[in-house]
């Protein structure tokens, strides 16, 4: 497990070996139109780095988000995670891949209700062949990490909104993943709340150094980042970082080093920017 | 492997979950299995017992028993057809080593009356004394025909005629006259009822039956033929042994006497194969309801598929193959099929036993049937659940964590 420090060694943002896409085009056809949504992407991303992806709806982040958990394929392009070329594998080869290295984090949670907090935890383990009391451990252990040891009996109907989504990460965290996707993490959630979740994803980077990559309309969301990526028309239109080891501080707003800034960065602009919130 | 085993027990638990919180689907199908399930049981188990009712008479009857009939194919130009007379049998069991015992039977026709009042109008039938003894009669009161009773006009009656004389003023009806056609005769016995059996080849119906002397039936009635003879074989020497040995034996009596010789072997072994067409017809019928329970268990699925879009979008997005996914669906729909196939295993059972206690037959659990009903079921549910775990396999994650 990469530590913080290992953010400025050979893994860091700057030589980036966790994801790795180059020349990444999807289109789709419809009927006899042919719409090309990604064209031509390159990005990268190393271990620990923690990436917000902005861009207009329609844009095509959605679609990269897809592409890089491996639930879509590039019409052309290549794609390494972790070393391996993904592009060519075959689905349950993806499979596989998603349960091994990516974990997931909905706007609308998906939690399957019918299950408590602790199973839902449990699910990518399941996908795992894990053994019912190894999987109860692991899943207790990341519960207790996101503060909701309390609620491993209840079912998701029984959860606030905040609580289901740090369930979700917990899920999405159980499976030890290298990265995590998260689409708008926050979008179903009031400030505070997200506030909380914020705080929760910053602290899961640093002190566990997964790659994040949260897909966000909400730049208060972005500033909370180390990285910030604009997609516009299949495009990478402009990507900036501010990596706090390197100083290189820019823009505005404060540098992000703990949770607790990313918190107050959240809230810092939840009054301004509340009318962003999708309902 | 391990990784399946979890996966299946994973998908067991989170099925029975599911099917628990879709309550009334889950219930409607599990009543269209059940239907399914416990008619084509209740068949079964029908059949089965129906046939082990049938060998049981045939065992009370014993299964040395042997029935000679003139054959019904006999009579050409130029061979006039034989006649079975009293002369042709009298000594059939004397003379025949591998026929033990033989009882002939002259059927007629007649009207009773007693004391004026009709009491009966069914058959006379000229008998020896063995008859009794072959066919199982007793009696309730006084003799059976005797040997010695040789041209007199004595009879037996039956129970049901004897009751009516009773009911005409008759006491025990031993002693009394009764007209049978345009003669008298003298009640010397009354049978017990006697439960008619389905396993012989002709019908005895004692208890509407007047039975007389063999030599008084020949006088009385207008073509006093023999129609059938019982007898009881030797079963060492075999039934192919008898059959011949008692047709060459007529034959040197009548050269155009044939006759057909049934023993209670042949006619187990000829009824189980009509009882195993039968079954076969119940199950098929059987089947029908099973086929229209697993199209709503088909239907089931699929809504259940649709609704759960998002759930399968989930599980594919962490890490379900195709397969995975395809496999959950299938032990949900097995599940379900077998717990309505454990239903309806009770269900058909009782209507069974109801039905037994109804007839009168001795109820009697197969295995057969409950062991192939429950397989049958989880059969089912994996036949009728693949369409729609395979549809349920193929949907494209984005579009299913989407949600419509």
């Amino acid at each position: 497990m990469p530590a913080r420090e290992s953010l400025s060694g050979p893994g860091a943002p700057g030589n980036a070996r966790m994801l790795h896409l180059t020349g990444i085009r999807k289109s789709y056809r419809i009927g006899p139109v042919e719409t090309e949504v990604l064209r031509g992407v390159d990005f990268q991303a190393g271990a620990g780095d923690f990436v917000s992806i902005m861009g207009p709806s329609g844009s095509g982040k959605t679609t990269l988000m897809n592409i890089i958990g491996l639930l879509d394929r590039p019409t052309s392009g290549t794609y390494f995670l972790n070393g391996q070329d993904v592009s060519r594998m075959r689905d349950d080869r993806l499979s596989h891949m998603r349960n091994r290295h990516i974990g997931f984090v909905f706007q609308s949670f998906q939690l399957l209700p019918q299950l408590t907090a602790l199973e839902n935890i449990c699910l990518p383990l399941v996908y795992r062949g894990a053994r019912r009391p190894e999987m109860k451990r692991r899943a207790q252990a990341i519960l207790e990490r996101v503060g909701m040891n309390h609620r491993a009996g209840h079912r998701p109907d029984q959860l606030s909104g905040g609580q289901k989504q740090r369930i979700a990460i917990a899920r999405a965290l159980a499976g030890d993943p290298a990265v995590l996707l998260a689409d708008e993490p926050t979008g179903a959630l009031d400030t505070d709340t997200a506030a909380d979740i914020m705080e929760l994803l910053v602290e899961t980077n640093r002190s566990h150094g997964v790659t994040i990559l949260i897909i966000t309309h909400d730049p208060a969301v972005a500033r909370g980042c180390i990285r910030q990526v604009r997609i516009r028309d299949g495009r990478i239109s402009e990507s900036h970082s501010r990596n706090p080891p390197c100083g290189a501080v820019e823009g505005e707003g404060p540098v992000v080093e703990t949770g607790a800034q990313a918190r107050a960065a959240v809230q810092g602009a939840g009054g301004p920017n509340r009318g962003k919130w999708p309902e | 492997m391990a990784r399946i085993a979890s996966i299946v027990r994973a998908n067991a638990r989170e099925a029975v979950e599911s099917l628990r919180k879709a309550r009334l689907r889950t219930l409607l199908g599990l009543v269209g299995v059940m239907i399914g399930i416990s008619s084509v049981i209740a068949m079964i188990s029908l059949g089965e017992i129906a046939k082990a009712q049938a060998r049981k008479e045939f065992e009370a009857l014993g299964t040395d028993i042997m029935v000679l009939r003139k054959s019904h194919d006999q009579g050409s130009p130029g061979h006039p057809a034989g006649v079975l007379e009293w002369s042709h049998v009298e000594r059939l069991s004397a003379e025949v080593d591998s026929i033990r015992l033989a009882a002939p039977r002259i059927l007629g026709h007649g009207s009773f009356r007693y004391q004026g009042r009709k009491v009966g109008n069914e058959s006379i039938q000229g008998v020896t004394e063995t008859f009794a003894r072959i066919n199982q009669l007793s009696a309730a009161s006084g003799r059976f025909i005797s040997d010695l009773d040789v041209g007199r006009f004595f009879c037996v009656v039956g129970s049901g005629i004897a009751a009516r004389m009773r009911e005409a003023g008759a006491g025990t009806a031993v002693g009394e006259l009764l007209e049978v056609n345009e003669h008298v005769f003298t009640v010397v016995g009354v049978l017990d009822f006697h439960q008619e059996s389905y396993a012989l080849p002709f019908q005895l119906m004692a208890n509407e039956s007047v039975f007389v002397p063999m030599s008084t039936a020949e006088r009385v009635l207008a073509s006093p033929e023999i129609d059938v003879v019982v007898t009881r074989f030797d079963t060492d020497a075999g039934h192919d042994a008898a059959t011949d040995e008692v047709q060459a034996y007529l034959h040197g009596k009548d050269p155009g006497l044939d006759v057909d010789a049934v023993s209670a072997r042949q006619l187990i072994a000829q009824m189980e194969s009509q009882m195993r067409i039968f079954t076969l017809l119940l199950a098929a019928v059987g089947s029908i309801s099973l086929v229209v329970g697993g199209i709503g268990i088909m239907n089931i699925m699929l809504v259940s598929v649709v609704e759960r879009r998002r759930e399968i979008g989930l599980r594919r997005a962490i890490g379900a193959r195709r397969r995975d996914i395809q496999g959950q669906f299938l032990v949900e729909s097995a599940i379900l099929t077998t717990a309505g196939g454990l239903l309806g295993v009770l269900l058909g059972l009782l209507a069974t036993y109801a039905i037994c206690r109804f007839i009168g037959w001795e109820f009697s659990i197969s295995m057969f049937s409950v062991m192939s009903g429950i397989a049958t079921a989880t059969f089912m549910g994996l036949l009728f659940g693949f369409q729609p775990a395979r549809q349920a396999a193929k949907l494209n994650p984005i579009e299913a964590l989407a949600g419509d």
